[in-house]
């Protein structure tokens, strides 16, 4: 994908979505769609288009895919954007495939669900929809952001705090730390990637096969699970080395480590996802898991990053 | 701050050598039992690494001069990832095909190249490392072995004498690459250090094998008393040997077996929790845990390579993949076992246990070869600019 996209939204994001936005929407709460902190920020972000970034382009969108749309997802986690812009992507490119309208605010794939189920059952239309994998997946791409943002947060507390005349990223025990959670992220954040690798079938013209739906399925449950393992770790240690400033509200950590913790509670803990791919693995795999690990790793389509 | 790694895909060329391995493998391991491919690469057996060789799948990357088969780093994943999941005794050839054979074509003269490529290819020439001394571990730049030139007869050479230790599979080796100083003193560290290749064979050496807690003797000490060595021994730059070390343990971190130790037992429970006598919830959803663990570092194993394959050299990533993936080898034999042992054992299958038993006996290995854990976590640490 253009790197012009991953940019733009995060100059959009710098600019609309700093923390005390974050705050004052989380202070109005979000279920009154007229509170100004979060129309204001939705009003930047439909203003920007950015919404509409998988809708397809003869619908008037940029047409990415799920891999493509990763990066954007990655930055909502990043921000912490406390309105549901990555499920929004996902439902109005779900419904513009279906030529439904979407509605002008701001969705989750709860809506997806709903306005699923009011249609007329076509065979197949829905095959390869997962909405709990894609919410799955979803959420991980947003985890793999915020973990991101801790470890650097993180990084820059280390290196400037002093104590015993020195750095605390001097000293061995906060080093190795980090090297944990650098660890930690990086694993969280392939995985979150082979997460959105599939899911074809969001769009009407490419149903997906019942294979891909449970490929896609498995990927987003890795996903899902090894980021809500990382956030534990992740958050855990990124307290601890911050000391008792992290733990007060005007400073910024907690808006993210809250935020991870929020994410790890939706869309399935690590032991729901760990128990769907576990009875896959035992009630429909066959053989050794080498293949199984294969049909969950390799990518697809991927996005040509070379770019 | 640490660049990440991109979800890479395996090139369709590099992807066919799958299916020829596997039916290669199928074939020469059919009644080789769990216990025994559950050795992963401590398993020995020459005869195995010759018939690899005349498949031509010993030093696939190098180039067809050398007796290579001039494949990608990428095809190599391929190979290896099929070697260890089957458990195949690949100890023998082991370093050799992985980092000795590299190494010298990296830095090797051209008679150097012609002499030892072609054996290591053939897999007729086994290679061991000397890197650790007594007091020489993680602190690896204060090795004391030394070679001092010599001239006999207008003959240029090097006299060699130390010691060397852990060094796997030396007792079967013909030939060691060791660390050692040519000149200088200890204080100056890095400076001063060389690699020499060490024919085992010549008068001087002697290898004692050291049993391990598995009741293996794996690896050996090494004694070199006044060993005469040719000029020619010396293995790229005098004085270089420390930047030849760190390029060739990026090599030793890099590859599957990083993930894949215990792969053998992993698979022998899956199998048994496939069973309707092995089967529950909890191993399922403990089979659910270990697998999600493994297939993104599966994914980042293959963006290392990858990168590897683009001409870098991602040493940082190598480290903070082989730390992750040597946790997770560990956490498969205590994890199996609380398994295993929270119902009836008494109807778990003898070959499963049996592998677990020398799983749950090697894994304290899994985080001590290629760079403890704290040395691969300072590594990390400096690839965040702390140090």
């Amino acid at each position: 994908m253009d790197e012009i996209f991953t940019k733009a939204l995060q100059d959009l994001l710098s600019a609309h979505c700093a923390p005390s936005v974050v705050r004052a929407v989380e202070a109005q709460g979000l279920q009154d769609k007229t509170s100004s902190a979060a129309t204001d920020l939705w009003q930047a972000i439909a203003d920007s288009g950015f919404a509409n970034a998988m809708v397809p382009e003869s619908h008037g969108g940029a047409g990415l895919s799920m891999a493509e749309a990763f990066a954007l997802f990655e930055l909502c986690g990043r921000f912490v954007v406390p309105l549901p812009l990555a499920e929004t992507m996902v439902a109005r490119a779900w419904a513009a495939k279906r030529s439904l309208a979407a509605p002008q605010a701001w969705v989750d794939l709860d809506w997806v669900d709903a306005t699923a189920r009011t249609m007329p059952q076509l065979p197949g239309l829905d095959a390869g929809l997962d909405t709990q994998a894609l919410r799955a997946a979803v959420v991980a791409a947003q985890m793999a952001g915020a973990l991101q943002r801790v470890l650097e947060m993180t990084l820059n507390f280390a290196n400037e705090r002093q104590q015993f005349g020195r750095a605390l990223g001097k000293f061995q025990a906060i080093q190795h730390q980090l090297a944990l959670m650098a660890e930690q992220t990086l694993a969280a954040r392939m995985a979150a990637q082979m997460g959105c690798a599939g899911f074809a079938g969001l769009g009407a013209a490419h149903l997906g096969s019942p294979d891909d739906a449970q490929t896609d399925r498995l990927r987003a449950g890795i996903a899902k699970a090894r980021a809500s393992e990382a956030a534990v770790v992740v958050t855990d240690l990124a307290h601890s080395i911050h000391g008792a400033i992290g733990f007060t509200d005007a400073f910024d950590l907690q808006l993210f480590t809250r935020g991870l913790h929020a994410w790890r509670q939706s869309a399935g803990s690590e032991s729901y996802w760990h128990q769907q791919i576990g009875d896959a693995l035992v009630n429909q795999h066959t053989g050794r898991a080498i293949d199984s690990l294969r049909a969950a790793t390799d990518a697809p389509n991927l996005p040509d990053t070379s770019r | 701050m640490l660049a990440s790694l991109q979800h890479t895909s395996i090139a369709p060329e590099d992807e066919a050598l799958r299916g020829l391995v596997r039916a290669f493998l199928r074939d020469v391991l059919r009644d080789v039992p769990a216990p025994v491919r559950a050795k992963s690469w401590m398993g020995y057996d020459p005869a195995f690494s010759r018939a690899l060789g005349q498949q031509g799948w010993l030093g696939l990357t190098l180039s067809q001069a050398y007796g290579g088969a001039g494949r990608s780093a990428m095809a190599r994943y391929v190979l290896v990832e099929e070697l260890l999941n089957a458990g195949a005794p690949v100890g023998s050839h082991w370093i050799a095909d992985r980092q000795s054979a590299p190494l010298i074509l990296k830095y090797g003269t051209e008679a150097q190249k012609q002499r030892y490529l072609p054996a290591i290819c053939r897999g007729e020439s086994f290679f061991c490392i000397g890197m650790s001394e007594p007091n020489a571990g993680s602190d690896l730049a204060s090795v004391k072995t030394r070679a001092i030139p010599t001239e006999h007869g207008g003959q240029a050479g090097w006299r060699l004498n130390g010691q060397k230790i852990w060094t796997s599979n030396a007792h079967n080796c013909h030939y060691m690459i060791a660390l050692v100083r040519t000149s200088g003193e200890a204080a100056d560290r890095q400076k001063g250090l060389s690699q020499v290749i060490v024919d085992l064979s010549l008068p001087g050496v002697t290898v004692r094998p050291i049993k391990d807690l598995t009741g293996d003797s794996q690896f050996c000490e090494v004694f070199f008393d006044d060993v005469a060595l040719r000029a020619d021994a010396l293995i790229g730059l005098e004085g270089g040997g420390w930047a030849q070390v760190t390029a060739e343990l990026a090599f030793e971190r890099s590859g599957p077996e990083r993930i894949y130790s215990s792969m053998v037992l992993f698979d022998e429970w899956l199998a048994w929790i496939r069973t309707p006598e092995g089967k529950s919830p909890e191993s399922a959803r403990l089979a659910g845990k270990l697998f999600s663990q493994l297939a993104p570092l599966r994914a980042m194993s293959i963006a290392v390579t990858d990168k590897i394959v683009n001409g870098e050299s991602p040493v940082v990533e190598a480290a903070l993949v082989k730390d992750l993936g040597v946790t997770l080898e560990q956490l498969m034999p205590t994890a199996i076992a609380d398994d295993l042992f929270s119902r009836d054992a008494n109807k778990v299958p003898l070959a499963l246990l049996q592998s677990l038993a020398y799983v749950t006996k090697v894994a304290p290995s899994f985080s001590l070869r290629g760079g403890t854990r704290d040395i691969l976590r300072g590594m990390i640490a400096r690839g965040l600019g702390l140090r």
